[in-house]
């Protein structure tokens, strides 16, 4: 698929994003935004996945690990044929199969149940050590938030992987800036985060994470490193592509009145 | 079979023999294979040991990957380490989804972790796991009850916990004895007067409590209870029913374990008096295994009067 194909449909994986926290009350709209290039880029491009056999057992696999950042990854199972998209607008409410936070046995074509922050990595490895164990060639992609470097957990996963030369995982640093609680520099200082994974043992990147000409560019690298897992360190913005919610950290976790609405879904270039 | 002189060489022996049946074993280590003696399995199979480090979260995490993935894997440290520093990944990424994972917890009770000190003994382990849903909870009593209990779990649905101890485990059962999955196992049944029931390394104990009792007078029946989860309610409904009274004997604390498993039972469905033998709300200290049970409130002693107590209450 070209570039230009791929950013049309992150746009539209942006506007199922309003569009389902607009419609359903809930949800965290701008953490769905900074990584909807990079789901963009794994989904329609990267990942070998079979939609009509989401257990196939040689599919490569995603972990959310900043899980609250779901919307936009339901939004690409639904473009990608996992379920129907009208099925989106269920998100958060009860029977859906769409839960708050991702539930891997009820949602089809999602890998990993994920949500409280730190686990993601540990999960991504255990899948990684898998496939060497079975002999399968499947890659595992995992994505990490920068505020939740925070949590101990990541850096044992850290440690673990490159031990086990898991060149198997990537893990994506999606560095927004932004917690839930301010900039990360003001709430937890996890810079220089590329020195850390470096020493750790990882073959570390850093790139723009909204350019997916990028996106795709740093995950070949990556391929060609067989000694070590990699981290892609990707340089994002909270809310990317809808200018009210750029460097307006509330939209973190909140919900469009008709008018933010309209706007937020002609600035995506869609029609209301 | 060799014998199986303790728990943890009946996890390691067990662990071994489903490694060369099937190949989906694998074995991951917190730096605790040497805990369990789990060199030969290193030995054999090189290729199915996940070494971590110190790390449980990161463990249990991996393990939630690799039960994903298609493998049954096995993790074993320190029960308090699992179920308490990894008790959150137990929950979330193992349990919620209800993934085969295997936890086997050593050091369990003041038996278990003994000299060691409060630290490195666990006397909760099974309570914070009773509260999690599609968890399997067992108990054996000796080490070659955890060489069965292992088999017989292998193919259950959903993560399992076994408690293992020290390794200086009293043999209870002849090897080869079967585990009795999901069922209370009456071991002796001299009449109607009271019920002792009893899992891991006490169980010894409360056999040798209920020969006393019987030199007085008073009838015991001795039941192990080793799974708590799913707990077999109508086996004990039918015990309780016939005795009226009850004495739980655990290397637990009281709160949230066997005796609390059983007081939910007798409140639901059958009225009984129970007195609830194990720690009384207090933590351990250092000491000898044997002796700890006995400044805990566990000797064969206590037992009898405890059941003694037991059967006047219900005859009031």
């Amino acid at each position: 698929m070209d570039i230009q194909a791929l950013e049309e449909i992150s746009l539209s994986l942006r506007r199922d994003v309003v569009e389902m926290v607009y419609r359903t009350k809930d949800g965290h709209p701008s953490p769905s935004f900074s990584v909807a290039d990079i789901i963009t880029s794994l989904y329609f491009e990267v990942m070998r996945l079979d939609p009509s056999n989401p257990d196939w057992e040689d599919r490569d696999r995603f972990v959310l690990s900043k899980g609250h950042s779901c919307p936009v990854l339901y939004a690409a199972l639904a473009k990608k044929g996992f379920f129907p998209r009208e099925e989106l607008f269920s998100l958060r409410y009860l029977n859906s199969h769409l839960q708050g936070h991702p539930y891997a046995p009820k949602t089809k074509g999602l890998d990993a149940t994920t949500g409280s922050l730190g686990n993601g990595v540990s999960i991504g490895l255990g899948m990684a050590l898998a496939a060497r164990i079975r002999k399968k060639a499947y890659q595992v992609y995992a994505i990490t938030g920068d505020g939740e470097l925070g949590e101990g957990m990541i850096w044992e996963a850290a440690m673990a992987a490159s031990h086990h030369k898991a060149s198997n995982l990537t893990v994506f640093i999606d560095n927004n800036n932004y917690q839930s609680g301010g900039t990360v520099g003001e709430v937890s200082g996890p810079y220089p985060i590329e020195d850390k994974w470096q020493a750790f043992g990882w073959h570390v990147q850093t790139i723009d994470g909204h350019d997916i000409a990028q996106i795709l560019k740093a995950v070949e690298n990556a391929r060609l490193v067989n000694d070590k897992p990699s981290a892609i360190v990707c340089k994002t913005v909270k809310g990317n592509g809808v200018s009210f919610m750029v460097g307006e950290n509330s939209w973190h976790k909140r919900v469009y009145t008709d008018e933010e609405y309209k706007q937020a879904i002609k600035e995506l270039g869609g029609a209301v | 079979m060799s014998t199986v002189d303790s728990t943890r060489i009946g996890f390691r022996d067990a662990l071994l023999k489903l490694a060369a049946e099937r190949e989906d074993v694998v074995f991951v280590s917190t730096d605790s294979l040497k805990v369990v003696k789990g060199e030969p399995f290193l030995e054999q199979f090189p290729d199915r040991v996940v070494e971590l480090g110190i790390s449980e979260q990161n463990g249990v995490g991996v393990c939630s990957g690799l039960a994903a993935s298609g493998l049954l894997p096995y993790i074993c440290t320190y029960a308090g380490f699992l179920t308490m520093r990894a008790c959150e990944q137990m929950r979330t990424f193992v349990s919620y989804p209800n993934l085969k994972v295997r936890f086997v917890g050593a050091n369990g009770g003041l038996h278990g972790g003994n000299r060691e000190g409060v630290s490195h003994q666990f006397i909760e382990d099974v309570g914070i796991l009773r509260g999690m849903p599609n968890f399997t909870i067992l108990c054996p009593a000796d080490g070659g009850q955890v060489y069965e209990a292992m088999l017989a779990s292998a193919d259950i649905d959903g993560p399992v916990y076994i408690r293992i101890g020290s390794g200086r485990e009293d043999k209870v059962f002849p090897d080869g004895t079967p585990f009795p999955l999901g069922k209370i196992r009456m071991l002796s049944d001299e009449g109607d007067d009271v019920a002792l029931l009893a899992h891991g390394f006490v169980l010894g104990r409360v056999i040798e409590a209920a020969k006393r009792l019987k030199a007085e007078g008073i009838k015991a029946k001795v039941v192990e209870v080793a799974t708590i989860k799913p707990l077999d309610k109508q086996g004990l409904i039918e015990v309780l029913h016939s005795t009226g009274c009850a004495v739980t004997v655990e290397d637990h604390t009281i709160i949230n374990g066997l005796g609390s498993a059983v007081a939910e039972v007798i409140a639901e469905n059958v009225p009984a008096h129970l007195i609830r033998l194990g720690l009384q709300d207090v933590y351990g200290e250092s000491g000898f295994p044997e002796e700890l049970l006995d400044a805990y409130g566990m000797r064969i002693e206590d037992i009898v009067a405890a059941a003694k107590t037991a059967v006047a209450h219900k005859k009031q």
